[in-house]
C-alpha cells in the first residue's frame, strides 16, 4: 500500500539537477494515484493513459516552475487536472464544471479514512461516487487519493478554499447518507 | 472494512504495467531530446540511407500533409491561371507564318494606304484661306467699276 507521508522524501531536488533515475522514482511513486484520479473523472483507459503520459512530459519540461520542492505531488495533481480540463473544453463540456453550490460555514478537514465501506458496498460506492458532479468527484478523489490538504486542491483545481471546503462537505455527506441507507 | 483508497486503487492495479511502459518512455525520450543521453536514431545506424532517401524520411515524410498542401495549391493557382489567360492572345501563338501572296496583298494594301494617305495629306496640306475683312470704300469702288 502506498505511503502518503512519504512526500518530503522524494528525490525533487535530483530531478531539478536533471537525473533520470530521480525522475524515474518520481514517475513510480505517482503514476498510479495519478492515472486512478484521472480515470475516475474522465472514464476512458486510453484518455487516462494519455493525460498520464502528458502530465510526466510536461512535469520534465516545466520543472522550473515548481516553487517548493515538497509541494512536486500537489503540483503533479495541478497538471494533470489541467490536461483533463484541456480535453474537456476540446470535447465542449466544459459547462460541467460550472456548477457550483453554496459555501459551507467551517468545517474541519477529515480524514479520507473516515468513511469506511464494506466489502458488499464497494460497487455501490463506485457507482454514487461516479453520480457525484464532476467539481465535487474531483475534490473528493484528490482527498482520497493523495489526502491533499484543502489549500492544496483549492491550488490544484484553481478554485478557492472556500469552494472546495464545500464541495468536500457535499460529496462526503451524498457519499455517508448512501452508505448509511444501505447498513 | 475497507478505506475509499484501498477500493479506488485495487481497482486499477491491473493497469501497473503499462503505466510502468508510459514512465520508462518519458524518462528515455525526453532524456534522449535534451542530450543528456547518446541516442542514434535506427535509420542513421543502417547507414544504407542515400541522400534522397535521408531527404525523403527527413524533410518530405514527416511533413507530407503540408507538402501535399502546398502541391494542391501550387496546382490551384497554376489552373486558374491558365483559365484565365486571353483566348486571341493564345490563338495568336497558333497561326503559322505568312505566305508569299499574303505578303504580297499586305504590301499591296499597304501601298493603297500610303496612296490615300498622300491624297490626304495634300488635301490638308493646302494653306488655309484666311478671311481678311476690306475696307467698305475698296468694295464700293469695284462696285462702281464693274
Amino acid at each position: 500500500m502506498l505511503v502518503v507521508t512519504e512526500r518530503e522524501q522524494l528525490p525533487v531536488q535530483q530531478a531539478r539537477d536533471g537525473k533520470p533515475e530521480a525522475w524515474n522514482i518520481l514517475f513510480q511513486r505517482y503514476q498510479l494515484p495519478l492515472y486512478v484520479y484521472v480515470f475516475e473523472l474522465v472514464h476512458q483507459e486510453q484518455t487516462s493513459l494519455d493525460v498520464v503520459q502528458e502530465t510526466f512530459i510536461a512535469a520534465v519540461r516545466h520543472i522550473g516552475g515548481l516553487r517548493d520542492n515538497t509541494k512536486f505531488g500537489s503540483w503533479l495533481f495541478g497538471i494533470a487536472h489541467q490536461k483533463c480540463i484541456q480535453r474537456w473544453r476540446k470535447q465542449a463540456r466544459e459547462e460541467i464544471l460550472l456548477e457550483e453550490i453554496p459555501d459551507v460555514p467551517g468545517e474541519s478537514e477529515n480524514s479520507p479514512d473516515d468513511l469506511l465501506i464494506r466489502q458488499e458496498q464497494e460497487a455501490e460506492f463506485m457507482q454514487r461516487l461516479n453520480q457525484l458532479p464532476l467539481p465535487q468527484r474531483s475534490v473528493l478523489l484528490l482527498h482520497f487519493v493523495e489526502d491533499f490538504s484543502i489549500e492544496e486542491i483549492a491550488t490544484i483545481t484553481g478554485a478557492n478554499p472556500g469552494t472546495v471546503k464545500s464541495r468536500m462537505h457535499y460529496a462526503k455527506r451524498t457519499l455517508k447518507k448512501m452508505l448509511e441507507e444501505k447498513k | 472494512m475497507k478505506t475509499p483508497r484501498d477500493i479506488l486503487f485495487a481497482r486499477h492495479q491491473t493497469i501497473a504495467p503499462k503505466l510502468d511502459t508510459i514512465r520508462h518512455g518519458v524518462v528515455n525520450v525526453e532524456f534522449v531530446r535534451e542530450g543528456r543521453r547518446v541516442a542514434v536514431p535506427k535509420y542513421r545506424v543502417a547507414g544504407t540511407a542515400t541522400l534522397p532517401l535521408l531527404i525523403w524520411r527527413e524533410l518530405i515524410l514527416p511533413c507530407r500533409r503540408i507538402w501535399t498542401g502546398l502541391a494542391a495549391v501550387w496546382i490551384l493557382i497554376f489552373a486558374v491561371n491558365l483559365l484565365q489567360r486571353d483566348p486571341s492572345e493564345f490563338m495568336a501563338r497558333k497561326v503559322s507564318s505568312p505566305t508569299p501572296e499574303m505578303i504580297s496583298a499586305f504590301r499591296q494594301q499597304q501601298r493603297l494606304l500610303a496612296e490615300l494617305i498622300g491624297q490626304n495629306e495634300m488635301r490638308t496640306a493646302e494653306p488655309r484661306k484666311t478671311f481678311l475683312p476690306r475696307p467698305h470704300t475698296e468694295l464700293g469702288d469695284r462696285i462702281l467699276t464693274t
